[in-house]
């Protein structure tokens, strides 16, 4: 259809639509109408044509009986979307003939597509009746698709697609490439040498060595740390690229996108809920909360998962009890006139939600409305006792003794003078508070009933006299740092109404909920999320019905499982040394602290670190390019695009991605030429949608245990490598690693649960075991698959290769999990009373002691271990207007989710003739005094770049905001035409349309070297509250 | 632009003048024995988040070409007071009681279903347009690929095979419900006894069969509104 569509658009603007009709029409009512006519044959005095190119329906279901016939000229495959980081289950519509996907919709079994989610136990024919008219049945239970997910099928037959192995020919960037065999991308990428002419390249064998980077900075690492991958999300094939990479090649460095995502939110959360590393995070039970704040996220025009959270919000507004508010610069699809009262939008300005918040809290603790019972609780043990499904760290007490060495830091246990086990300080030397009940200073972990919140005394520690002041006391302070008035007029939203949100969400005891995503990622974005997930934390909202829960995980697939060890393997590696992003150990423990601390002066460091987060692609390629803390010697990139998505980076990196010398070898995996990719050096393809095999959870929102499966439901069109496979990921990581010799991969590779070895030679080795190890977990493995249910889903094309890799007792429980798209828990187990069912009990921190006691390795400075206001600042801690004054630069760039296109949907046709373009939004009066109006082109400047775009005035933004939708203004994925093999590819100039706000992101002018602006605590990528100026064009 | 709720499809209707009673009325195609379903739609605004699934699961059900849509959500920034606020509304062939855009057809290849739904007869319609000038709905267009009168059919090829259309099985809201008019006991039957419910253009007197509930608040008086945010290269949607 793509292709047929782009002929259109060439035939118009040349020879006109009679070429098309006569050249093109053919073919496609041919592709279409070929499936009408499988099913139901003409007969000679042929019923009106009042179908004309629909499709044939995929199944006939009885509507009196329910009785299923399937369509035998479709397959209906239950698998996974791709079009977003979601990973919906969905069912996908095959033409048998032609192996064309013809259409996707949900899939039932899946919470993500559809709410309540069939029963796992429902066979999978009954599960075609359950969306039909049978009963009605298929109205309540309804299994959608979103508008993106139905249509990126239409990439699969990209013009833009690459299919084929490519390797540069001339400079970097310049868009010529020569197609190569498989086995010759496999040797030069290992082998190295002379690649292009340029001088030599190492290879991956000689970069495969566990000797040090550099024996004077042990804590480097090794060399094969020099070696990285730069990943996007875990689209369920996560587990298998890291298995290369780190547990095999041995490297340190694999990345994924969240730092350039919603990375300030997950370490925001991370921080409330006292884990920085996997971060976990909470979303509102939008089915039983009454009132709802949705700040720095819009539910009805993105996150995660998308359609489960538009679909309850939808429903909580119309029958349920819900009312909500949605925070944001810009109105988007979530407040609509028809939900009347039941919902508002309330505009407020950029990278101010934490004014807002602590301004909340400031109101909440001023009226005694934040749950002093529950923050009072101060241990597990208390908890269960109170009745309550989390506590937090309220009432423990911190040194607050200026100059003691402990400052900063949670008094323990051991500080009493108690025995404990283990280290001092360390995990089992727990916290301490003020006992209400006898005034006694203990171990909260050793309470069972509540301790005194807000504490402020000074006590005799260690035969010196210490202040100490309880999380909850400090929080307090600073909540009290700035009036209600002063918060307001920062935030813009009236101190009024501030109250009366704030009155609002503790007025329905758990049953209330603050919500927050990616809008946070702006240069105070840690601050920001930390202080809006603490105001759950202040209502003890978590795991209370109604209230906010954590996810309910994925059946676990690539460990130590109950069939197959994937975890662990001969030859591992652990990969050791610091990350490229220095975010797992401390600066002070660097050689370069010691070298520079020893000279007279330790601070600042050569770059920020971040001690408190995870690894931070925004920072990773241009410390890279930078060479500090070392030097990439090479570089795999598959199917992630920071060039694209990180704010700034174009124009900080364009220069020095160009140059080989910097980083002398860039690997792309994708099926397409992304603004990443277009600066590689090899182009592997990759697998595209419902190509490929993965097993996905869901990142949040789903609060029972599901792992969506995918599997190729349509033959991959890559090329094959020489052994037969399709190119993508999985054979080039294969091929690799048996050429180099490493451990984990080859004909004995893997081990079963008895010790027993089985190969790893293709993608179906690992993604079928893996199966087995989810379709066995838990008490009770799934049931086997009788034929029919093969049949149905198309199941038996793939069953050789089922039974060929899997035992016996194996494959048609695995069968099972793939014919229904994966393993889901059931709906019914959600609740168990007015609790979520199933979460252990959890601290929440309102101090993190984490964050507190790390120092900006830029100034020495400690960071505020409680949420607070903090304006947003560069790495050393300048506010951005103390750089970039609003007299210069008087608005402010915001970026606001798209419902259609994202960062790679922008070549489905289809959502482009639905939304070609991204106006830029502008308040009419900010435009009037510009004499701007919509339709108009206007420049958009900031201190980073500038670029054109066409602006429309909308009452739904804030004054002083400029809002730039997501996903277009692409230079690539078939925007500009690549030369491949002498042939130019096709120019699709409609990929082009519209700005990235991206490219108008500015650098840090705090910091040496290149940079992008990050935010200085945890060092994400910052693309909202960008200062800005605009003129007309 | 400032609009009520009248005006909101202004410009998009062609005028019915000189264009009546060309054809004599077609014959209904009897699928549907008498005392048959007579097939409707309800759409709960309230429940629509604006997200376009059912568009584009209408244009890949029913291979809808490039800038032409069956059925799509127009969505406009309105302002009501102080208040800005996006108004969502789905809109698809109405499937008259008395459509007006049969009776124009010179060739009789446009007819209603006994169940209600209209369709066109693709082998005998000769593209001259006519019935999409009645509607008043805009909701019918020439397919440039076909060279045919194309609209909605309630995804009359699902529905007889006992399933539902592709914009309702894919809508993420819930907002749009199908179903069988003519039995009291159906979802849309109960809704819109318990519910009050509004037509598009009710003065033309067409007896739209796509009826809307928690729509006609959000039209009264006057309203700011800009269709901000859809913008199809070109077709049906209005452009500001």
């Amino acid at each position: 259809m793509t292709q047929r569509r782009d002929v259109l658009k060439a035939g118009a603007a040349g020879a006109g639509l009679a070429a098309f009709a006569a050249g093109y029409s053919e073919t496609a009512r041919r592709a279409v109408e070929g499936v009408a006519e499988s099913l139901a044959p003409k007969p000679a005095n042929a019923a009106p044509n009042i179908h004309g190119r629909s499709l044939a329906p995929e199944v006939r279901v009885d509507p009196a009986s329910g009785a299923v016939t399937p369509n035998p000229g479709q397959q209906v495959s239950y698998t996974m979307c791709m079009g977003c980081t979601t990973f919906c289950g969905v069912r996908v519509r095959v033409d048998k003939a032609s192996g064309r996907v013809l259409r996707v919709a949900g899939n039932p079994y899946s919470p993500l597509s559809t709410d309540p989610h069939l029963p796992y136990a429902t066979p999978v024919r009954e599960s075609f009746a359950a969306l039909s008219r049978h009963g009605e049945k298929g109205l309540a239970g309804r299994s959608t698709a979103c508008g993106r997910g139905a249509a990126v099928l239409t990439q699969m037959e990209s013009p833009s697609r690459i299919l084929t192995p490519l390797k540069r020919v001339g400079p970097r960037g310049a868009g010529r490439w020569e197609p190569i065999p498989f086995a010759q991308l496999v040797h030069e990428v290992v082998e190295g040498g002379d690649l292009f002419g340029e001088g030599h390249v190492e290879g991956l064998r000689a970069l495969r060595s566990l000797d040090p980077i550099d024996p004077a900075a042990p804590e480097l690492g090794p060399k094969v740390n020099q070696v990285a991958l730069l990943s996007s999300t875990n689209e369920g094939r996560e587990n298998f690229a890291r298995r290369f990479l780190q547990q095999a090649f041995g490297s340190i460095n694999f990345v994924g996108h969240g730092a350039y995502c919603g990375g300030s939110y997950r370490s925001g959360s991370g921080a409330a809920f006292g884990d920085l590393r996997q971060m976990p995070h909470a979303k509102p039970d939008l089915h039983n909360a009454e009132f709802v704040i949705f700040c720095g996220t819009a539910p009805a025009n993105a996150g995660n998962p998308f359609k489960r959270q538009g679909w309850q919000l939808a429903e909580g507004r119309r029958d349920g009890g819900l009312h909500y508010v949605v925070i944001d610069p810009v109105l988007g699809n979530s407040d609509s006139l028809a939900a009347r009262d039941r919902g508002r939008w309330v505009p407020i300005r950029p990278a101010t939600d934490g004014a807002l918040a602590m301004a909340m809290m400031r109101w909440m603790i001023e009226n005694r409305r934040w749950n002093e019972a529950y923050l009072s609780q101060p241990s597990a043990r208390a908890a269960q006792q109170a009745g309550e499904p989390s506590f937090s760290n309220a009432t423990h007490l911190v040194v607050a003794e200026p100059g003691h060495p402990r400052e900063g830091m949670f008094l323990r246990a051991s500080d009493l003078g108690l025995p404990i086990e283990g280290d001092r300080y360390g995990a089992k030397d727990g916290p301490v508070a003020v006992e209400a009940a006898t005034g006694a200073l203990r171990p909260a972990e050793a309470m069972d009933g509540p301790a005194v919140l807000l504490h402020d005394a000074v006590a005799e520690i260690g035969g010196r006299p210490v202040r100490l002041r309880s999380a909850a006391e400090l929080l307090r302070e600073s909540a009290f740092a700035h009036s209600l008035e002063d918060y307001a007029a920062t935030c813009g939203i009236p101190a009024e109404t501030i109250a009366g949100l704030a009155r609002e969400f503790t007025s329905h005891g758990r049953k209330a909920a603050v919500n927050t995503h990616g809008g946070t990622m702006a240069g105070n974005g840690f601050a920001n999320a930390f202080a809006l997930v603490t105001l759950n934390t202040l209502i003890g909202n978590l795991h209370w019905k109604g209230g906010t829960f954590q996810n309910g995980g994925a059946f676990p697939e690539a460990g130590a499982g109950p069939r197959y060890d994937l975890a662990k393997f001969d030859g591992m590696v652990q990969p050791r040394g610091l990350a490229l992003s220095r975010n797992n150990q401390p600066y002070e423990k660097s050689s370069e602290f010691r070298r520079k601390q020893a000279a007279g002066r330790a601070y600042p460091a050569e770059r920020p670190w971040y001690a408190a987060s995870p690894q931070l692609a925004s920072e990773w390629l241009l410390s890279a390019l930078d060479g500090y803390p070392y030097a990439l010697k090479a570089l795999f990139v598959w199917n992630a695009n920071p060039v694209y998505g990180i704010p700034g980076l174009r124009a900080a990196a364009d220069a020095a991605l160009r140059d080989p010398k910097r980083l002398p070898l860039i690997v792309a995996i994708d099926p397409f030429i992304n603004e990443t990719g277009a600066y590689a050096d090899y182009i592997v393809p990759d697998s595209l949608l419902y190509e490929s095999w993965g097993w996905a959870g869901a990142w949040a929102g789903v609060p029972t245990r599901a792992s969506t499966a995918r599997w190729p439901v349509v033959e991959p069109r890559a090329a094959k490598t020489e052994a037969g496979e399709p190119i993508g990921m999985e054979s080039f990581l294969i091929a690799c690693a048996k050429a180099v010799g490493l451990p984990g991969f080859g004909p004995a590779a893997l081990k079963d649960k008895d010790g027993n070895p089985h190969p790893l030679e293709r993608a179906e080795d690992w993604y079928l075991r893996a199966g087995a190890n989810i379709a066995f977990a838990g008490q009770r493995p799934v049931p086997d698959a009788p034929d029919e249910e093969l049949e149905l889903v198309g199941l038996d094309r793939l069953r050789g290769l089922l039974e060929g890799t899997l035992r016996p007792e194996e494959w048609r429980k695995v069968a099972t999990v793939l014919a229904r798209g994966g393993r889901y828990q059931d709906a019914a187990d959600t609740y168990q009373g007015e609790r979520f069912a199933g979460k252990p009990v959890r601290m929440l921190h309102l101090y993190n002691e984490q964050v507190a006691a790390a120092r900006s390795a830029l100034t020495g400075r400690r960071f505020a271990g409680v949420p607070g206001w903090t304006p947003p600042a560069f790495a050393d801690g300048t506010p951005m207007r103390a750089r970039h004054q609003e007299a210069e630069w008087p608005l402010l760039l915001v970026s606001q989710k798209s419902v259609l296109v994202n960062s790679y949907a922008i070549g489905a046709d289809r959502l482009r003739g639905l939304k070609p373009d991204n106006p830029v939004a502008i308040h009419p009066e900010d435009a009037a005094a510009l004499g701007i109006r919509s339709g108009d082109r206007i420049r958009i400047a900031t201190p980073g770049g500038d670029a054109e775009a066409t602006a429309i005035l909308r009452r739904g933004v804030m004054r002083g905001v400029l809002a730039v939708e997501h996903g277009f203004g692409h230079r690539e994925l078939g925007a500009r035409a690549h030369e491949i093999g002498g042939v130019r590819q096709q120019q699709r100039p409609g990929l082009a349309a519209g700005v990235n706000l991206n490219d108008l992101g500015i650098p840090d002018p705090t910091r040496p070297g290149l940079s992008v602006w990050l935010d200085p605590v945890v060092g994400t990528a910052v693309r909202q509250g960008l200062p800005a100026r605009i003129a007309r064009a | 632009m400032s609009v009520s709720r009248r005006s909101f499809f202004s410009g998009l209707s062609a005028s019915l003048g000189g264009m009546v009673g060309a054809a004599e009325a077609a014959t209904p195609e009897l699928r549907a024995p008498a005392g048959g379903p007579r097939w409707g739609m309800v759409v709960d605004t309230a429940r629509c988040i604006g997200c376009q699934a059912c568009t584009v699961s209408c244009i890949m059900e029913n291979a809808v070409p490039e800038d032409s849509f069956r059925t799509i959500v127009s969505t406009y920034e309105v302002r009501e007071g102080d208040r800005a606020a996006m108004v969502m509304l789905p809109r698809l062939c109405n499937h008259c009681e008395e459509p007006p855009c049969i009776p124009v057809c010179p060739v009789g290849a446009t007819y209603q279903r006994a169940d209600g739904i209209v369709v066109v007869n693709a082998d005998a319609c000769v593209g001259c347009a006519y019935c999409v000038q009645a509607c008043p709905y805009d909701a019918r267009f020439i397919n440039h690929e076909t060279q045919k009168a194309d609209k909605c059919t309630f995804c009359a090829h699902r529905v007889d095979a006992g399933l539902l259309p592709g914009c309702v099985e894919s809508c993420v809201g819930g907002a749009r419900i199908f179903g069988d008019l003519n039995d009291p006991g159906s979802t849309v039957s109960r809704l819109l006894a318990q519910n009050e419910s509004k037509v598009l253009k009710p003065e033309m007197e067409t007896g739209p069969r796509v009826f809307y509930l928690g729509l006609d608040d959000a039209f009264l008086g006057k309203v700011e509104a800009e269709p901000t945010l859809w913008h199809p290269s070109h077709g049906q949607e209005a452009q500001s």
